[in-house]
């Protein structure tokens, strides 16, 4: 066994037992009416647990696309079926921050993508989003010239002008990233270029003020 | 609870939904903890009617007992059986209904396993950590969609192809936003029916819209099916170079390897294959027999070790694995640990003459190679016994062991009898002639079995076309008796059975001669259905004999 193998067995066990922790934050939040102040920590933990459960999704990707263990596994999906499951997942959340989070998209769109890869990168979006939005996250699905376009949009402050001009070059894979948002997005990115139709690639597009005042990240699928 | 509020209004109008209160539940996992928060979360949807069990064995034992509406069932369970040895089972001995829904949970991303997955996939994956509201929305749709395709199920248990395939056609035309899926279905049921030709067309229209790792293997399994192996072989060949992590296109890729007379090549790729997902125990089966009619046995051993340590809890266990392991055993060791090997076999099956065959007839082999005739002979004494037990008229099975015995005892001549009766028998089996020619070369019993086998074809089809073409010149009496003749002599010939029944049929219907028709009828009907219950010709020839039965 190589050490980097051991890494991902080991970021496996770290997986299920968080699962285990987020499972028992929801069944307390559940069963308890008590308002007091400990109460109201509890969506903090439950929040920063999905949020270490994206991370760790994310490594264990990166480390399969790294070793060349990894192609996107193209099948027909119904997007708004999709996108339903991605919002009642992270719904808990969202309300416990105080966040409006809905989607909007075709009832008949289907798209043709890698159902677990495109997850991982939405529950990532939103994880992020949550950090940086105001009162709304935003996810919108539709077509865009034969390309798929999955964007999530929020009301923060945006993207600030370094990161939009630095995109280009973490589409390019050109320089490293450091900081947590960047990860983010290198890994979105890579998954995003898994995705190939004929010569076309995927990728990725950061823009403000979309449709909602903040940030609008975008995922183009081809 | 304020959690449904932001799609309440659209509830039940967008997707269909079955309701979950009124279903019964098996809830799977080893782990306690994650049992009673399944059972929880259950419970708030509002279902009532919910067992647990703690490993595959119990939930087994559940299934037997009754019958579910959802298995929620982990796919990792401790030692034992894994879920997907669960499902297996579950659908092999028909424990779970159609309509029944099972969802293998799983603690990552699944997309491996579905790629590996060999026969039985479960309807749905769900990664753990899940929510009590995304396990509700995705039962009530899954419920719903069994729902909504159980007409067809039905049908395809019934091997009603025909109306099965109907019933889609309708679905189909109607532009469901599901199409996809209706599609992916229809592809299957026409491979299950053998209606090649038209898998064909549905795996081109849905390649024309977007390249689909299952539809390209589904368009791969079309080709071989009518018998256009070396495109076939590329299109396997294309799917395992895209993505080396698809084993399911490995075992297809292998088989068509087989049947080209690639022997060493289908090896090559099984061995690979195995590498990636050991516990598919059926690939570390046909994995050791290809190693065996290849010479190596030390792959060969070490394909049917894996076959029978992975396979202690697998409903496909089966006692040709062990008895082989024996024999490669006591080539490679000594005979005693061979027949240790048979020892173990005598505890995990019991009383089973299948077993007790395979037993004997190893035993026989292995007795002779450590210089003891006379118990060989008991043991071979014993094995004719179950052979003739076991029914020797339908099942080339075990006249192919007997002949393998045969010739490891030095006796060629009737080892080459049975083997040249399974070719017979299996006249338009491509597979398993050219299994049959690799291991009669293997066992030095044919030079060319290639030749061999094609000049029994072409006699064989020749009788076929000669019967045919009497019945059709009015010539009933002369055809049957020709047919009839054939079938004794090729009782596990299916085509030559099927003609022999089909022409009895016409004189009863034209000339009203029933006089002991019936029941020779009915055997050759039976004969085929033991051999291949698919059968569409079977099943238009049994649904005529009940006609005039009932009349």
């Amino acid at each position: 066994m190589e050490f980097s193998d051991i890494l991902a067995s080991i970021i496996h066990d770290m997986k299920n037992s968080l699962g285990m922790v987020i499972n028992t934050l929801e069944e307390i939040t559940a069963e308890s009416d008590d308002e007091g102040p400990q109460q109201k920590k509890i969506p903090i933990l439950q929040h920063e647990a999905k949020r270490l459960n994206n991370k760790l999704i994310e490594l264990l990707t990166l480390y399969k696309i790294d070793n060349n263990r990894i192609v996107a596994t193209i099948d027909e999906v119904m997007v708004d079926e999709f996108l339903e499951e991605i919002v009642i997942d992270n719904q808990v959340n969202a309300q416990a921050k105080g966040v409006t989070l809905s989607y909007t998209c075709d009832e008949y769109l289907s798209g043709y993508f890698d159902e677990g890869l495109m997850r991982g990168v939405i529950n990532n979006l939103i994880g992020n989003g949550l950090r940086y939005t105001r009162s709304q996250l935003l996810i919108a699905a539709q077509m865009v010239d034969d390309y798929l376009v999955f964007q999530v949009e929020d009301d923060g402050a945006g993207f600030p002008d370094t990161m939009l001009e630095a995109q280009a070059a973490f589409e390019l894979n050109e320089s490293y990233v450091e900081g947590h948002t960047q990860l983010g997005i290198y890994f979105c990115g890579m998954v995003a270029r898994l995705h190939k139709n004929g010569d076309r690639q995927g990728f990725t597009k950061l823009s403000n003020n979309n449709t909602l005042s903040g940030g609008c990240f975008a995922v183009w699928l081809p | 609870m304020p959690a449904r509020t932001w799609f309440s209004e659209r509830w039940g109008v967008k997707f269909k939904r079955s309701n979950l209160e009124s279903k019964s539940y098996l809830v799977v996992d080893d782990f306690g903890d994650m049992r009673s928060l399944i059972k929880n979360m259950l419970l708030s949807c509002g279902a009532g009617d919910i067992v647990a069990a703690m490993n595959g064995a119990q939930a087994i034992k559940a299934m037997e007992r009754k019958r579910f509406d959802v298995v929620l069932c982990d796919y990792n369970l401790g030692s034992g059986k894994d879920g997907q040895q669960v499902l297996e089972e579950a659908r092999h001995r028909q424990l779970i209904g159609l309509g029944t829904v099972f969802v293998m949970i799983t603690a990552e991303n699944t997309r491996e396993m579905v790629m590996g997955a060999v026969e039985y996939e479960p309807d749905s994956y769900l990664t753990k950590p899940f929510n009590k509201e995304l396990l509700r929305s995705r039962l009530e749709k899954l419920l719903a969609k069994k729902q909504d395709l159980l007409p067809i199920e039905k049908a395809v248990e019934n091997r009603d192809f025909t109306l099965a395939l109907e019933l889609l056609n309708q679905k189909i035309a109607e532009s469901p936003p599901n199409i996809g899926e209706l599609n992916k279905l229809k592809g299957e049921i026409c491979l299950q029916a053998g209606e090649v030709e038209e898998a064909l067309v549905v795996y081109d229209k849905v390649l024309a819209v977007r390249e689909m790792p299952w539809a390209r293997l589904g368009l791969g399994k079309a080709l071989f099916g009518a018998k256009r192996y070396a495109e076939a072989r590329v299109v396997f060949q294309d799917l395992v170079n895209a993505n080396d992590r698809y084993t399911a296109a490995y075992d297809w890729l292998a088989k068509t390897c087989k049947c080209l007379n690639q022997h060493q090549d289908a090896q090559d790729i099984l061995q690979k294959a195995a590498k990636l997902s050991p516990r598919v125990i059926t690939r570390q089966q046909a994995l050791g027999e290809l190693a065996l009619s290849n010479n190596d046995v030390n792959t060969a051993e070490a394909a049917f070790s894996n076959a029978v340590k992975f396979g202690k809890h697998s409903v496909y266990k089966h006692p040709s694995v062990y008895a082989n392991l024996a024999k490669v055993v006591a080539e490679n060791k000594t005979g005693g640990e061979g027949l240790k090997v048979l020892k173990d076999m005598q505890r995990e099956f019991a009383d089973d003459s299948e077993a007790e065959f395979y037993n004997a007839a190893a035993e026989s082999v292995i007795q002779r190679s450590m210089g003891d005739s006379e118990k060989s002979e008991q043991a071979l004494e014993r094995a004719l016994e179950e052979y003739q037990k076991l029914g020797k008229d339908v099942s080339s099975e075990y006249s192919i062991e007997l002949a393998k015995t045969y010739t490891k005892l030095g006796d060629p001549d009737k080892a080459t009898e049975l083997f040249h009766q399974a070719v017979r028998n299996n006249h338009s089996d491509e597979e398993l002639l050219s299994e049959l020619g690799a291991t009669m070369q293997s066992l030095g019993l044919q030079e060319d079995p290639s030749s061999l086998i094609s000049e029994i074809r072409k006699e064989i089809i020749r009788l076929n076309n000669k019967g045919v073409e009497l019945a059709r010149e009015g010539k009933l009496k002369e055809s049957i008796s020709l047919f009839e003749e054939a079938a004794e002599g090729m009782s596990g010939n299916k085509v030559v059975n099927l003609n022999a029944a089909r022409v009895l049929l016409m004189d009863i219907e034209q000339n009203n001669n029933y006089a002991g028709k019936i029941n020779r009828v009915r055997v050759y009907l039976d004969r085929v259905k033991a051999l291949d219950p698919d059968n569409q010709t079977l099943r238009k020839l049994n649904a005529k004999f009940q006609e005039i039965v009932g009349t």
